[in-house]
C-alpha cells in the first residue's frame, strides 16, 4: 500500500483548515498565567499563557490592544478571549488574543492584601508618618482625571465652601497602563508647585479600574510627597492601598473636596463670634471696674471729713430738737400747775373778801389792824374796801368774842 | 521674620486672649492691652483672607499653568 506524502505546506494548510472550520475555536476564552511576556515595538505583545500541565503560545496584535486595559506582567492569572489559528511557517497554533483582563477579583484581592502587608510590614500606613490637614488653605492641588464627575464634584463642592481657593487640576490618566506612571508624575508635580493640600483620587469604577491606586510605585509617591494629600478613590466602599499611605483617606472625591477646603461663611462667623466675644468681654471688665470705683467712691465719701461734719450736724440738730421739745413740755406742764394753783389762790385772795364786804385796816404806819388791841380811840386808820379807801377815827375799840376768835368791830 | 502664623493658631490666641479678659480678677490696663491685642489679632484674620475669586487651573506637560 502506498502512502500519500504531503508536503509541510500541504499539511499545514490542511491543518490550519480543521481549526478555520472548527466552531469553537473561532472564540474562545482561555484562563492562565502570563509568562515570556514581550511588548513588541511594533506594538504586538507575544506571551505564554500556561498552567500546572501545559502552555499555549498567544499573541495580541497592536490593533487589538484596545481589549487591554492594564499591562501584563509575569505571573498574572489572566483570562485571555480570541481565536485559535495555526500559523504555517511555524507549524505552530496560537490563541490570537482580542481581549485579555484580570482573572476575577480572587487574584486581585489575593495581590492587594499582598501590597497591603508588605507595605504595612515596612510602616507606610503607620499613624505617626501621617501629615495633618491644614485647616485653612489657599491652594488645592487635585490629581485626577480632567474629564468626569470626580473633578466636577471636587471643584463645585471646593468653590461653594471658599469662592477664593485657588484650584490646580494635574490631568492624569487614572486608569490603563500608563495611569501609575501619570498619578506619581500628578503628585510630583504639584509637590513642586507647593499647594496647600492635594486631594488624588477618581470617581467609581470596577476593581480593575482603581487598580492604579494599588500599585506600590502610586504608594510611595503619596508617601513620600511633603505636602498633605487626601485620598479620594471611588466610593465609599472602595479601599485602595493608597488610602492607607493617604494622610486622609476621604470616602469619595465631594467628601475630599468638604476635608480639604473650609467653609468661608463658618470662617467669616468664626472671625465675627471673636470680635464679640471680646467686646463682651471688654464691657464686662469695664463695668466691673466702674462698680468697683463706685463701691470706693461711696465708701470714701462715707468716711471724709465733710461726712464727718454732716453726721454730727445732723446728731446736734437732733438733740436740739429732742431739748425743745422737752423743754416745751415741761413749760407746759408747770404752766397749767401755775393755772391750778392761781386757780386755788384767787380764792384766798383778800381782794375777793372785799367784794363780799369785808374790809381792811391798816394803822397809820400800815400796820395791819387784825387786833382790837392794836388801836386806841382817836387813832386814825384806813378801811381798805372793794372800791377805794376810807380814811377813818377809831371812836372805841372793845374787845368781843365771835364764838371761833376774834375780830375788829370798828365804828366809822 | 518669624513663620507667619496659621489662621488656626490666630483663633488658639484669641481664644486665649478671650478667655484671659473674661477672668474677673484683670486690671483695667491689663484688659484694655488684651482687648487691643484681640482686636488686632481679628483684623490680622480678616486681612489674612484674600478675598479675590480664582479661576480653576491646570497643570499642562511643561509644567506651566493653563485655564482649567
Amino acid at each position: 500500500m502506498r502512502q500519500n506524502v504531503y508536503t509541510v505546506a500541504q499539511i499545514n494548510s490542511y491543518i490550519k483548515n480543521m481549526f478555520t472550520q472548527d466552531y469553537m475555536l473561532r472564540f474562545v476564552m482561555v484562563k492562565g498565567e502570563i509568562s515570556n511576556c514581550k511588548y513588541h515595538s511594533s506594538g504586538h505583545i507575544y506571551f505564554t499563557l500556561k498552567d500546572a500541565k501545559g502552555v499555549i503560545a498567544c499573541v495580541m496584535f497592536a490593533g487589538n490592544r484596545t481589549g487591554l486595559s492594564f499591562r501584563l506582567e509575569e505571573g498574572q492569572m489572566v483570562v485571555v478571549g480570541g481565536t485559535i489559528d495555526v500559523y504555517e511557517r511555524d507549524g505552530k497554533y496560537q490563541l490570537y488574543a482580542k481581549q485579555i483582563t484580570l482573572d476575577g477579583a480572587g487574584v486581585l484581592y489575593e495581590k492587594f492584601d499582598r501590597m497591603k502587608r508588605k507595605l504595612e510590614e515596612m510602616g507606610m500606613f503607620a499613624p505617626e508618618y501621617k501629615q495633618p490637614i491644614p485647616k485653612y488653605v489657599r491652594t488645592l492641588g487635585v490629581v485626577t482625571a480632567p474629564t468626569g464627575a470626580a473633578v466636577r464634584d471636587i471643584i463645585n463642592i471646593a468653590t461653594r465652601r471658599n469662592p477664593y481657593i485657588q484650584i490646580i487640576v494635574y490631568p492624569a490618566i487614572v486608569q490603563g497602563d500608563q495611569a501609575v506612571a501619570s498619578i506619581v508624575n500628578g503628585i510630583r508635580a504639584l509637590e513642586r508647585l507647593g499647594v496647600d493640600v492635594m486631594i488624588v483620587g477618581r470617581g467609581g469604577g470596577s476593581i480593575e479600574d482603581l487598580w492604579a491606586f494599588n500599585e506600590e510605585a502610586v504608594a510611595q509617591a503619596v508617601f513620600d510627597c511633603s505636602i498633605p494629600i487626601i485620598s479620594a478613590v471611588g466610593h465609599e466602599t472602595d479601599t485602595t492601598i493608597t488610602d492607607f499611605v493617604a494622610d486622609l483617606r476621604a470616602p469619595t472625591p465631594s467628601a475630599a473636596a468638604e476635608l480639604a477646603v473650609y467653609d468661608f461663611a463658618v470662617l467669616l462667623e468664626r472671625i465675627a463670634a471673636f470680635g464679640n466675644a471680646l467686646n463682651h468681654a471688654m464691657l464686662a471688665q469695664l463695668k466691673k471696674q466702674k462698680n468697683r470705683l463706685e463701691g470706693q467712691r461711696l465708701r470714701l465719701k462715707y468716711l471724709s471729713p465733710v461726712s464727718q461734719i454732716q453726721q454730727k450736724r445732723m446728731y446736734c440738730m437732733d438733740l436740739e430738737g429732742r431739748l425743745t421739745s422737752q423743754m416745751k413740755t415741761a413749760l407746759t406742764q408747770q404752766r397749767h400747775r401755775m393755772g391750778l394753783y392761781a386757780e386755788k389762790l384767787k380764792g384766798l385772795s383778800p381782794l375777793e373778801k372785799l367784794h363780799q364786804g369785808y374790809a381792811y385796816i391798816e394803822d397809820i404806819h400800815h400796820r395791819v389792824v387784825n387786833d382790837v388791841r392794836k388801836v386806841k380811840p382817836e387813832d386814825r386808820v384806813e378801811i381798805y374796801v372793794k372800791n377805794g379807801i376810807i380814811q377813818a377815827k377809831v371812836e372805841e375799840a372793845r374787845e368781843e368774842t365771835y364764838g371761833e376768835g376774834a375780830d375788829i368791830r370798828a365804828d366809822i | 521674620m518669624a513663620k507667619e502664623q496659621t489662621l488656626e493658631q490666630t483663633f488658639e490666641k484669641l481664644e486665649d486672649v478671650v478667655a484671659k479678659l473674661e477672668q474677673e480678677e484683670i486690671s483695667l490696663e491689663e484688659s484694655f492691652k488684651l482687648y487691643k491685642e484681640g482686636m488686632k489679632l481679628i483684623k490680622s484674620c480678616n486681612d489674612r483672607i484674600d478675598k479675590v475669586e480664582k479661576e480653576v487651573l491646570k497643570l499642562n506637560e511643561n509644567g506651566e499653568l493653563d485655564e482649567f
